[in-house]
């Protein structure tokens, strides 16, 4: 759909079990909060907009994921997906298949890169083949080429230089 | 001369009649359950549409689901599940619960978006705007909303499906969780609409078994439950209910009844043959009503069947009044003339009912007329001829000459009646309430809570208001469509300033051919519009032939005839629009739904400035002002039957003295049941005054009898008997009726039980008075 990918930056909170902020700071301004069951975005000075989650799932999968490996639940994560894990201590992978079939439908996989106890990267697999990256930690600041390739991607986020 | 053979072949030809009856019956009369016969005919024009609405409108069509009782993920499932289900189901029109689908735009309608939206009225498809549009576009793929409109993207970047589905969703629709509708107790929403009319219970029996049935196969089906409401659900609920109750009642009055007649004749055989003329009487009735009308109401059978029961005082005044050794003809000739009175005077009175005009009320007056008549005949003619040559003279039943001498000593002051007069005349001046039950719900049987049930359900799914309706009136549907384009800028100032909170007017679904086309000129030529979009996309990062779809669509649009009433109606999203005009012989009406009227007069104002192109119907005005027609009707034909009783009255007794005494206990009785049911807040209803002829009739008879002159203290005692064993019958039936959950029989059984009983004590005191000290021995 798109032919460079959207690079955005911000703040992401996570705000106890369930519920998580994401703020866009450039290139234009939005405020999301996401809680259980909905996700409110703000953008400008407009009145926010309502989603259901239901909407969203490959959200709702995210949310859970991140919530649940935050808050250290390995029990909620083992519940709602397959995990697999691989690599060191400095350099690991989490992988997260959805168990729940309507997620999968829209999510193929989330990985998870981090060093030690800090995850440093999430990637989302759509179904349709689309990628969501999102940086965190460290690597928040990584100026990143106007089209990083895939092979980029993976390369910071599993902390080798690509070249 | 009377043989025992000559019985049995009298006995078997009239059993062979009433096989017949039966037969012709069954085969020719089918059981309506249209409510709107029982209704008042309409007059107006607004009456009419009132009418019409009840029926076949999209109101009475509409169903209102609520699926409650699991958590709400749950109830989403099911909800969604139910809507998947009975769009498959040719019973139902649409199914609505929140879910917007853009897929159901099918290919063929998709490209008119863009004459339907309202969009082009205030933007140009220009190269600002679409880099507008496109810079949202990138941020709300980047946005949780991004999965709902990653579908949509290339072929409608400017989201004009999505400005449609916020357009085409209720003025006042609930808040969706989980995609789906939810009340604020937690409960799924649903409208169901179906095809069969609300009114018409087979088919919405049908619809709503078939939804029953598909609730059920849902999984977790068995955690939930579901609750419907709607004219439509009353409808197969009170026709149920109607016959539920009236075979119960039926059963337990009919064990009740043969235990008396038992008790008071102490022969099986006189039991069974006294049934003989009601049976005939309603199977004639019956057959009455296949002739004359082809189809009778359930609720006519219903009551004509408990009218009729004035028809078993016959056989029982033939077998009270029988002494020793006499013949049954004999006795039968001697009680005829008075009979004949009765049976005369009890059918003038039902042509009162004929002449109401109301459908099951003249079905009514033609089964009682002919049962009664039936009834009468077969009891003067048939009964006397099979009745057992051997039999108990009533005269000696142990206790009833004490009963007669403690009647007869009853103290009658001249002054009593005309206390009672004044007593009556000063506490209805002073009742409580309003006289008179103009409320047409009230007369629809259907239970106060399952109505307050409704009206919380329809105010939770932003169901319009069920009494106010905006209508406009032009000479076709386009012009409908023109002229409630014109009408939403003053209506819209009115919502705003607070008189009503939403209004819902058919340029909603479907603007006017004129306002279409103008559209249509601003849509730029396919060149003009891709220069447009490659400037407005520049800077952003969409793929450079994303939105060829889009190009294709505007051109399309560009050259598309414009979409009329008719053709969207056929559409998966033109049922609202289609239930909403109504063509009628002189131009087609718009019906626009009013949510919410808080200063009606307000309104009323408003569409007094449109040169009669709109105006407000007030279906609660309407319906009231059907029914005080209605009553001035009745009440007048009633009058008249009145004058009609008296003169029969006077022509029969020939005497204005005699008429007096059977005349004035009737008429005081009638008074006195006005006063207890206007002392205990009771407003009255036509029902009211049914029950009231019906009891006016039923104590006319015991008049007629205590006045009739006797020749001997038996005979006088037999007049009690049978008088007794009628007043016992009718008690034990209307008493009965007088429990019934069904507002119309409740009414109905408790004025004739009051009236029974009020009719019974002053024929004693006023019609049997004058001979107190005659013929006593």
């Amino acid at each position: 759909m798109l032919d460079r990918p959207l690079i955005l930056h911000g703040e992401l909170e996570y705000l106890g079990p369930g519920k998580l902020g994401k703020r866009v700071d450039t290139p234009y301004k939005e405020q999301t909060t996401i809680t259980d069951s909905s996700a409110s975005v703000q953008r400008g000075d407009g009145a926010p907009r309502l989603f259901s989650l239901a909407q969203a799932p490959e959200l709702e999968g995210f949310l859970r994921g991140f919530s649940a490996l935050l808050g250290g639940d390995a029990a909620t994560l083992q519940r709602d997906f397959q995990l697999s894990a691989s690599g060191s201590q400095a350099h690991w992978q989490l992988q997260l298949k959805p168990r729940d079939e309507r997620l999968a439908r829209r999510i193929r996989a989330i990985e998870v890169d981090g060093t030690r106890d800090t995850p440093r990267c999430f990637r989302t697999h759509e179904a349709d083949g689309d990628l969501g990256v999102l940086l965190v930690d460290t690597l928040a600041d990584t100026k990143l080429t106007t089209r990083p390739s895939p092979a980029q991607l993976d390369a910071l986020c599993r902390g080798v230089d690509a070249k | 001369m009377r043989t025992r053979r000559s019985v049995l072949i009298v006995l078997a030809l009239w059993l062979l009649a009433l096989v017949a009856l039966a037969t012709f019956a069954i085969q020719h009369l089918h059981i309506s359950t249209d409510l709107r016969s029982f209704m008042p005919p309409p007059q107006t024009a607004d009456q009419k549409l009132l009418m019409d609405q009840i029926g076949e409108g999209p109101g009475s069509r509409l169903l209102l689901l609520a699926i409650d009782g699991a958590p709400e993920p749950t109830l989403a499932e099911l909800s969604h599940g139910l809507a998947d289900a009975l769009r498959q189901d040719a019973r139902f029109e649409q199914i609505v619960n929140g879910v917007f689908d853009p897929a159901a735009l099918d290919d063929q309608l998709l490209p008119y978006r863009y004459l339907l939206s309202p969009t082009l009225d205030t933007h140009a498809l220009d190269a600002s705007f679409l880099g507008e549009q496109l810079q949202q576009r990138v941020e709300d793929l980047a946005s949780p909303a991004a999965a709902l409109l990653k579908p949509l993207l290339a072929r409608d970047p400017t989201l004009e499906v999505l400005a449609l589905a916020e357009r085409w969703s209720p003025p006042k629709a609930p808040a969706t969780r989980d995609g789906v509708w939810f009340s604020s107790g937690g409960a799924a929403l649903l409208l169901a609409e179906t095809r069969g009319a609300g009114f018409d219970p087979a088919a919405q029996g049908a619809a709503i078994d078939a939804l029953e049935a598909a609730f059920r196969r849902l999984p977790n089906a068995d955690k939930a439950s579901l609750t419907l409401s709607g004219p439509g659900y009353f409808t197969v609920l009170i026709n149920a209910k109607t016959r539920g109750e009236a075979d119960r009642i039926g059963a337990v009055s009919t064990i009740g009844f043969i235990l008396l007649l038992l008790l008071a004749y102490r022969s099986v055989p006189s039991l069974l043959l006294a049934g003989l003329p009601v049976v005939s009487g309603g199977l004639a009735g019956i057959a009455a009503l296949a002739l004359g009308f082809g189809s009778a109401h359930g609720i006519t059978l219903a009551f004509g069947f408990t009218l009729l029961g004035v028809a078993q005082e016959y056989p029982i005044r033939l077998l009270s009044h029988r002494r020793a050794g006499e013949d049954a003809l004999t006795s039968v000739r001697a009680l005829w003339p008075l009979l004949a009175t009765a049976i005369a005077s009890a059918a003038i009175a039902y042509l009162a009912f004929f002449a109401s005009g109301v459908g099951g009320l003249q079905q009514l007056a033609v089964f009682t007329i002919a049962g009664l008549v039936v009834a009468g005949l077969s009891t003067r003619y048939l009964l006397p001829r099979v009745l057992p040559a051997r039999f108990r003279d009533v005269a000696a039943t142990p206790g009833l000459a004490a009963a007669t001498r403690f009647i007869d000593r009853v103290p009658r002051p001249r002054w009593l009646p005309w206390l009672l007069l004044i007593v009556s005349l000063l506490a209805l001046w002073r009742a409580p309430g309003p006289l008179w039950q103009n409320d047409l719900a009230a007369l629809t049987p259907v239970p106060q809570d399952l109505l307050l049930r409704d009206a919380k359900l329809r105010g939770e799914l932003g169901a319009p208001d069920v009494r106010y309706l905006l209508v406009l009136q032009a000479a076709d549907a386009d012009g409908v469509l023109a002229l409630s384009e014109a009408l939403t800028p003053p209506l819209d100032a009115l919502v705003k300033q607070g008189s009503l909170d939403a209004v819902e007017l058919p340029s909603r679904y479907l603007p006017s051919l004129a306002t279409q086309r103008a559209r249509q000129a601003k849509l730029p030529g396919r060149a003009v519009l891709a220069t447009a979009l490659a400037d407005a996309s520049r800077e952003l990062p969409f793929r450079s032939d994303l939105f060829t779809p889009f190009l294709d669509d505007v051109e399309a649009a560009r050259k598309l005839p414009p979409l009329d009433a008719a053709q969207f109606a056929r559409s998966p999203f033109g049922a609202r629009l289609g239930s909403m005009l109504v063509q009628r012989d002189d131009g087609w009406l718009g019906l626009a739904t009013l949510s919410g009227v808080h200063d009606a007069d307000a309104l009323a104002d408003f569409t007094a400035t449109t040169q009669g192109q709109a105006r407000l119907l007030d279906l609660k005005g309407a319906s009231e002002s059907l029914v005080v027609a209605y009553r001035e009707r009745i009440l007048r034909a009633l009058g008249l039957a009145l004058i009609l009783l008296a003169v029969t009255v006077v022509v029969a007794l020939r005497s204005l003295r005699r008429a007096w005494h059977v005349l004035a206990p009737m008429s005081l009785a009638t008074l006195l049941v006005l006063v207890v049911e206007r002392g205990s807040g009771i407003s009255l209803s036509l029902f009211h005054l049914v029950a009231l002829t019906l009891a006016a009739g039923l104590g006319l008879h015991y008049a007629l009898f205590f006045e009739r002159p006797v020749a001997d203290a038996a005979e006088a005692r037999r007049t009690l008997h049978a008088t007794l064993v009628c007043v016992i019958s009718a008690l034990l039936v209307f008493g009965l009726q007088a429990w019934s959950s069904l507002p119309v029989l409740r009414a109905i059984g408790l004025t004739v039980a009051l009236g029974v009983g009020f009719h019974f004590c002053l024929s004693i005191l006023m019609a049997r008075g004058r001979r107190s000290a005659g013929i006593d021995d």
